[in-house]
């Protein structure tokens, strides 16, 4: 693993349409949030890493020349990393190895997006070549769903039933936003506004799906001895594992998806796990869509393929549930794609540090947190722990 | 360093146009870059790319489809954006971690296709101040040109001198896209773009892919007899409102600086064996001469009069023909290392430079006025 | 957030010119002769479709060409019920990915030929394992939408 490697700060904008600031605004907010957070300063920084959503989301190109002062990052070495939906969890990839390898021992992780000022959809669209898939996919609900309707369509579970479990997860993170002060979508939902919501793109409804936000995450990683020197609360980096498939959606199968499998397991095997839902205390999985969140918790062994319906409905993974997951209202409340995967980090830090405020999950020790990308191709995992 | 690394392959496509497609050409040379050590994609540990989106390749999330080009189906792999060197970084980094024993880098551009390169560095710009008046890498390029040679008093002669060497170098790279013998008349006399640039004082618009294999000491030892090592590396950014810097201190200074701390090296001038720098625009081969410790500041016109960095120079500079005669745009600083990795291993043909090389500078730049920098140093 | 501050509306279109290369060329060319071709990796056997220069797993050139079947089995699909720029037709249409007989991975189309605009309807009858047959276009420009769609056969 290299050396060892803590999270001693974390800093978020409050996530939701912010047309009242510019970008680089945006990403300041979150900068002067983890130093304060952290009680560093930007001279303790020795490098930085930056990653958003591609240009056309963005309408600006390379960001980290945009964005160079906002990150206090002027004068310091930078890494861009961009994987996709998964970037964020990436950028906390590149910074736990930046660290870990030792060629630094302070590296401050900045994840952004500010998506009401492009259009998301046409740029997912844009992920695709314009020969083959570019035409099929529409946009991301596109491949989503259908993933999620091979899925569904899989094991023989009633509809009705798989209808239920997706509302009941719609119905727990909505509620669990109220909880956390960052989150973009406040409203309170029924399983019924869930399962009479307008069809998006089938089995997906509107209240299946993640909004639009405006959004940062920042975060700072340190080396062992640094975090000794700090003596503060810090979050050990416990697994990293990392999947991708190949480009063509139709090559690999989807319904038991083999790149998150393995994602999760290469993390699980650094952080000797081998019990997910008793080992880990907390999950922050990335569920834009209700149905493919059921999906991941089958690929990362929280319950039997096919099983999770049956789990979601008896609350094994509500707030008060055996293995809580997405606490703090998930993807499905606040989007801010490019920020999204760090923020997963960052809340699975804050419930290991017990930082959480509301959301807090009491003793959490071990948390868990990912994001996908790609054509439905790409997962990221990282887990933390309260305990070197 | 806690690990040592070493690069031990390396494969690179030609600058012109290609009709072949973007996947199937990254395919290809990753696949010649894993042939040459008789690697399979099994044995592959991990993988970096480094590619730019939608702008630079009409695609967004570049890596979602290139993936598999790179071997990386069900591994462990991610990608940087915009500057290759960072993607050698991180590949070294996981590497170091002890967690992989080798890393594939690739870099990928596929310039035939893209728009103009001013239409995409104009997208580096804010909407609101910056783009609306046009401000390119071009452009920004033109302003600091004129600041240096008034500042310096480097003449416009000296900075075509810079075109003239690479352009004649590029005659002996069989992977350069615009290569010739030209004379200082021919340059400064070529189509006026944005004064005091003229048009062959500023890199082309090329295709090219790199490939590079990384591997661990252990590893290394096994796929090759001639490993070159890692030995420092450094990158720095610069604030972004181009009236806010000083285009002449430039931050590839505090760049080189860390690269030769990480290297232990003292002295660049005798140190450095060769030297392949990221130079789009005539002139910035001689500023970042400068900036990179290898004369004192203003003092590069004098330095390229006296042929120093000529390919049978003392300490030849872009033996390849640089960035003038071949310009991916992302894929551009690693193919620098590639460059001095084929130096130190004595296979870089007919531009072989005529001294011993045991380390070998690569700089790669990207921004306006060259915002942001990185520096590798490798070597036996 | 309640606006307070002047946005600025703005638009980039910028032009590209993608060369398909000599595998996407051929299987193109396929699509205006009402032709659907793969190819077959030497060393897993199996058919890929659309043909590709390499196989993913294997990484090696699969230059053995295959014409395949215009019939197929239905994998996974959706109901696309939004609008978004670059859309392939009108919504609703349904995306889906469709086994061909006889290949080894999933072609990604649409199906259609029918009357898709009542969704609950459309769920009756679309069923994963479904058979679906091509529908060419009698226009062919060698596109992908050279093929209109797949429909139930």
């Amino acid at each position: 693993m290299g050396r060892p490697v803590g999270i001693i700060g974390v800093g978020q904008t409050k996530h939701g349409r912010r047309m009242d600031v510019a970008y680089p605004e945006l990403v300041r907010e979150a900068v002067l949030r983890v130093f304060e957070d952290s009680g560093l300063e930007p001279s303790d920084i020795d490098g930085v890493v930056s990653g958003t959503m591609p240009s056309m989301m963005e309408g600006v190109a390379l960001t980290h020349f945009y964005f160079a002062d906002a990150m206090q990052a002027v004068g310091k070495p930078i890494l861009k990393t961009e994987t996709c939906g998964s970037t964020g969890v990436s950028i906390a990839h590149t910074a736990y190895y930046w660290v870990a390898s030792g060629m630094a021992d302070v590296v401050l992780a900045v994840g952004h997006e500010k998506m009401n000022e492009g259009d998301a959809q046409a740029t997912m669209t844009t992920v695709a070549e314009p020969f083959y898939q570019r035409y099929f996919i529409a946009g991301a609900p596109g491949v989503f769903s259908m993933q999620s309707q091979m899925w569904a369509d899989r094991y023989g579970i009633p509809e009705a039933k798989i209808r239920d479990a997706a509302a009941h997860i719609s119905v727990e993170h909505h509620n669990a936003a109220f909880e956390n002060p960052y989150a973009h979508v406040k409203i309170r939902v029924t399983a019924d506004d869930v399962k009479n919501s307008r069809v998006i793109t089938y089995p997906v409804r509107l209240l299946d799906v993640c909004p639009t936000s405006d959004g940062a995450c920042a975060m700072i990683f340190v080396s062992q001895n640094k975090a000794k020197k700090l003596g503060r609360k810090t979050a050990w980096v416990k697994g990293v594992g990392y999947r991708g498939e190949e480009y063509f959606f139709g090559d690999s199968d989807k319904g038991l998806w083999q790149g998150a499998v393995l994602a999760a397991k290469q993390a699980y095997d650094q952080a000797g796990i081998k019990n997910p839902r008793k080992d880990l205390d907390v999950a922050e999985v990335y569920n834009p869509f209700t149905f493919q969140e059921m999906l991941f918790y089958e690929c990362f062994g929280f319950c039997e393929p096919g099983g999770a319906p049956d789990m979601v409905l008896k609350g094994t993974f509500d707030k008060k549930g055996q293995l809580p997951c997405d606490p703090s209202g998930g993807v499905l409340c606040t989007n801010p794609i490019g920020a999204t995967g760090l923020i997963r980090v960052a809340e699975a830090v804050l419930q290991v540090t017990g930082k959480a405020g509301e959301h807090q999950i009491p003793k959490a020790k071990t948390a868990f947190s990912h994001a996908m990308g790609g054509v439905d191709q790409f997962n990221g995992v990282m887990i933390v722990g309260s305990e070197l | 360093m806690s690990k040592k690394v070493a690069i031990v392959s390396v494969a690179q496509s030609a600058g012109p146009a290609s009709k072949d497609n973007f996947y199937d050409q990254a395919y290809r040379v990753t696949r010649e870059c894993l042939d040459k050590v008789g690697m399979t994609r099994d044995d592959l540990g991990t993988v970096v790319s480094a590619s730019s989106d939608i702008f630079h390749g009409g695609i967004s999330c570049a890596n979602a489809y290139y993936w598999e080009t790179t071997g990386a189906f069900l591994k462990n792999a991610s990608r940087q954006d915009g500057e290759s060197l960072f993607a050698f970084m991180y590949g070294a980094m996981r590497i170091m971690t002890g967690q992989y024993d080798n890393c594939l880098l690739l870099a990928l551009c596929k310039g035939s296709e893209n728009p103009e390169n001013d239409t995409c560095t104009l997208m580096f710009g804010d909407p609101f101040y910056h783009r609306n008046l046009g401000l390119t890498e071009t452009t920004s390029a033109a302003f600091q040109m004129q600041a240096y040679m008034e500042k310096y008093g480097v003449t416009k002669e000296q900075c075509a001198k810079v075109a003239v060497k690479n352009l004649g170098n590029a005659l002996r790279n069989p992977y350069a896209h615009r290569r010739g013998k030209y004379t200082v008349a021919d340059i400064l006399n070529s189509a006026p773009a944005a004064a005091p640039l003229t048009d062959l004082q500023i890199a082309p618009k090329s295709e090219g892919f790199v490939a590079m294999l990384l591997a661990s000491e252990k590893k290394a030892k096994k796929l090759t007899d001639k490993p070159v090592w890692f030995k420092g590396y450094g990158s720095s950014l610069d604030t972004y409102f181009l009236g806010d810097r000083d285009l002449l201190k430039t931050q590839l200074r505090t760049a080189a600086a860390q690269a030769y701390k990480m290297a232990g090296i003292k002295d660049p001038k005798k140190e450095i064996d060769v030297a392949e720098v990221t130079e789009p625009y005539a002139f910035q081969e001689l500023l970042w001469c400068e900036e990179l410790g290898f004369c004192k500041p203003g003092g590069a016109g004098k330095m390229i009069d006296k042929g120093t960095t000529e390919i049978s120079g003392a300490l030849p500079v872009n033996p390849s023909g640089g960035v003038l005669a071949n310009n991916p745009y992302v894929s551009r600083g690693l193919q620098r290392l590639a460059e001095g990795f084929l130096q130190i291993r004595g296979e870089a043909g007919e531009h072989q430079v005529d001294k011993k090389v045991k380390t070998a500078l690569a700089h790669g730049t990207h921004g306006f006025a060259g915002q942001c920098h990185a520096v590798a140093i490798i070597g036996v | 957030m309640s606006k307070e501050y002047k946005t600025l509306m703005t638009e980039i279109r910028l032009p590209y010119e993608l060369a398909y290369g000599p595998v996407w060329t051929r299987f193109f060319e396929g699509m205006a002769e009402k032709k659907i071709f793969g190819t077959k990796c030497t060393k897993c056997g199996r058919i890929l479709v659309p043909a590709r220069s390499f196989c993913p797993r294997c990484f090696i050139d699969t230059d053995e060409w295959v014409e395949v079947a215009q019939t197929g089995t239905l994998t996974a699909w959706s109901y696309v019920n939004y609008r978004y720029y670059g859309m392939p037709t009108e919504p609703p249409f349904i995306s889906a990915l469709l086994r061909l007989d006889g290949t080894d991975v999933d072609f990604l189309h649409l199906i259609g030929g029918f009357d898709v605009s009542d969704f609950e309807k459309t769920r009756k009858m679309v069923k994963n394992g479904m058979r679906l047959k091509a529908v060419w276009s009698d226009d062919r420009k060698a596109h992908i939408m050279d093929l209109k769609y797949f429909k139930p056969a």
